[in-house]
């Protein structure tokens, strides 16, 4: 038993055993991502005749709170321990990155593409606007008139332009993050790494393009 | 044979605790097929006929083979051209170019002078792994120890590292990711290397971080600037071999 939580200690204060921890979290919000883009779609489903029918996405929302409470909270409590680690370790491996290093008066970068220099940054952004869009749309409101809260949100354009910009974010997080994990995890090699960046692109797109259609249907008066 | 003439931004430093600073000199009449140490050499023969302190920088076999030669040239370790610095030519530059030259940069490697860095944390890292049990005496026979042909050339790839820092260097992070993995690699992948596996990562590993190198996060800079084209497919593998080394360790399985 010894044994088993001296090296539980060494990894999680290993370089790569905190990586490992961050990427791990990294899927597990990666997967909530997808879970959360397909709950926010069934805003445009509906009977069909009218694509700004709202008992779809109110009817999302009401199930979502009228699951047991215990199993609320715990969901709830588990996404915030993952995301928590997530931040925490890598403003920590960030902290000790800028620390390891000297700078150039010259710099000079071959390949580390715009989103994998600017993690942080954009990790941040995300962190913000999540900070707000819990404000705004999951602790303030009435699930049943779900769609009314959404539609007041995206109706103001300061509002929707946060959004979107929060979201093109959160791709650039993402764009790095796809194929960082696998490489993190070792499941990367040179062969498949040029899919892993095609796959972390599409994802990107699929699920910012997903969120961001939200808002965007809100401005050009598909949803009203 | 074309003649550059060059303006050369170069990072001097009189020692470990002194401030540097940029100077700048002036390369003229810079032959297009010397080397860039060569046009360094012609520079401070020039400095020295001024009764000036030549520019110190690191250098030895000039073949590209010994990975004693460092200089980031552009802010690019070696330059960017996947060859060491010494087999770097100076046709790979314009008449009238700035060239920016600095030491390799990272805290784990210290500024000793100029140009020099002070790259003995990569040995204490090589040095952690430790030994290799393999049995002495006569060489063994062809063939006695079957290898993959792939493996075989997998290990010859990572063997390749010469540990100039290169990696170190051009990491946003100033991780030592690649390096290590590569000396970790060539012997991880060997019959002959597996019997310490797990140990030799985990004291590999640990002496990594021990040293104040940063944490790899997958920019892949590190390849790019490697004269021996060392892949990050050597990350990805220590990656895996530290996770299976640190499970074999918390539950006392000895390989």
């Amino acid at each position: 038993m010894n044994d088993i939580i001296t090296t539980a200690c060494k990894f999680v204060t290993s370089s790569i055993g905190r990586k490992i921890l961050v990427a791990l979290t990294g899927s597990c919000l990666l997967l909530f991502l997808v879970g959360h883009l397909g709950g926010n779609l069934t805003i445009f489903g509906g009977d069909g005749t009218n694509p700004a029918d709202p008992s779809w996405i109110n009817a999302y929302a009401t199930g979502l709170h009228t699951m047991p409470t215990w199993l609320l909270w715990a969901i709830r409590l588990g996404l915030l321990v993952i995301f928590l680690i997530h931040v925490v370790l890598t403003l920590v491996l960030k902290y000790e990155n800028y620390n390891a290093r000297t700078h150039y008066q010259m710099e000079g970068t071959l390949k580390a593409t715009l989103s994998s220099r600017t993690m942080v940054i954009t990790g941040v952004m995300v962190f913000c606007f999540l900070v707000f869009h819990l404000w705004q749309l999951t602790f303030n409101g009435d699930p049943a008139n779900c769609y009314e809260h959404i539609r007041a949100a995206f109706t103001n354009p300061w509002c929707s332009l946060f959004y979107i910009v929060a979201i093109c974010c959160l791709f650039m997080h993402v764009r790095h993050g796809v194929q960082s994990v696998m490489q993190t995890l070792g499941l990367s090699t040179r062969k498949i790494r040029p899919l892993y960046n095609i796959v972390a692109i599409l994802f990107g797109i699929v699920v910012c393009g997903g969120f961001i259609a939200i808002p965007v249907a809100f401005l050009t008066g598909i949803l009203q | 044979m074309a003649k550059l003439n060059l303006t050369l931004k170069v990072w001097r430093q009189e020692n470990a605790q002194a401030q540097g600073r940029i100077e700048t000199y002036q390369a003229k009449d810079i032959p297009e097929e010397c080397s860039f140490l060569e046009m360094l050499d012609i520079v401070n023969e020039s400095l020295v006929h001024e009764g000036k302190e030549p520019i110190h920088f690191d250098h030895d076999c000039r073949e590209g083979i010994c990975g004693m030669c460092s200089l980031t040239i552009n802010g690019v370790p070696h330059g960017g051209k996947k060859v060491t610095t010494c087999q770097l030519h100076m046709r790979q530059f314009k008449d009238g170019d700035t060239i920016w030259i600095e030491p390799f940069r990272a805290k784990a490697f210290p500024i000793l002078r100029d140009l020099m860095v002070d790259r003995s944390a990569l040995d204490k890292i090589i040095a952690s792994g430790g030994f290799v049990d393999v049995r002495t005496g006569a060489a063994p026979n062809a063939n006695n120890m079957p290898v993959r042909k792939k493996t075989a050339d997998a290990a010859f790839d990572a063997a390749a590292c010469i540990g100039c820092g290169a990696c170190v260097a051009s990491c946003k992070n100033s991780s030592a990711m690649l390096f290590t993995s590569a000396k970790a690699a060539h012997l991880n992948l060997l019959p002959q290397g597996h019997p310490e596996k797990n140990k030799r990562v985990l004291a590999m590993v640990r002496q990594m971080d021990a040293l104040g190198f940063g944490n790899c996060t997958n920019q892949y800079e590190c390849e790019a600037a490697c004269p021996k084209g060392i892949s990050v497919d050597n990350i990805a593998k220590l990656n895996r071999d530290y996770m299976v080394a640190c499970a074999a360790e918390a539950v006392a399985v000895y390989s």
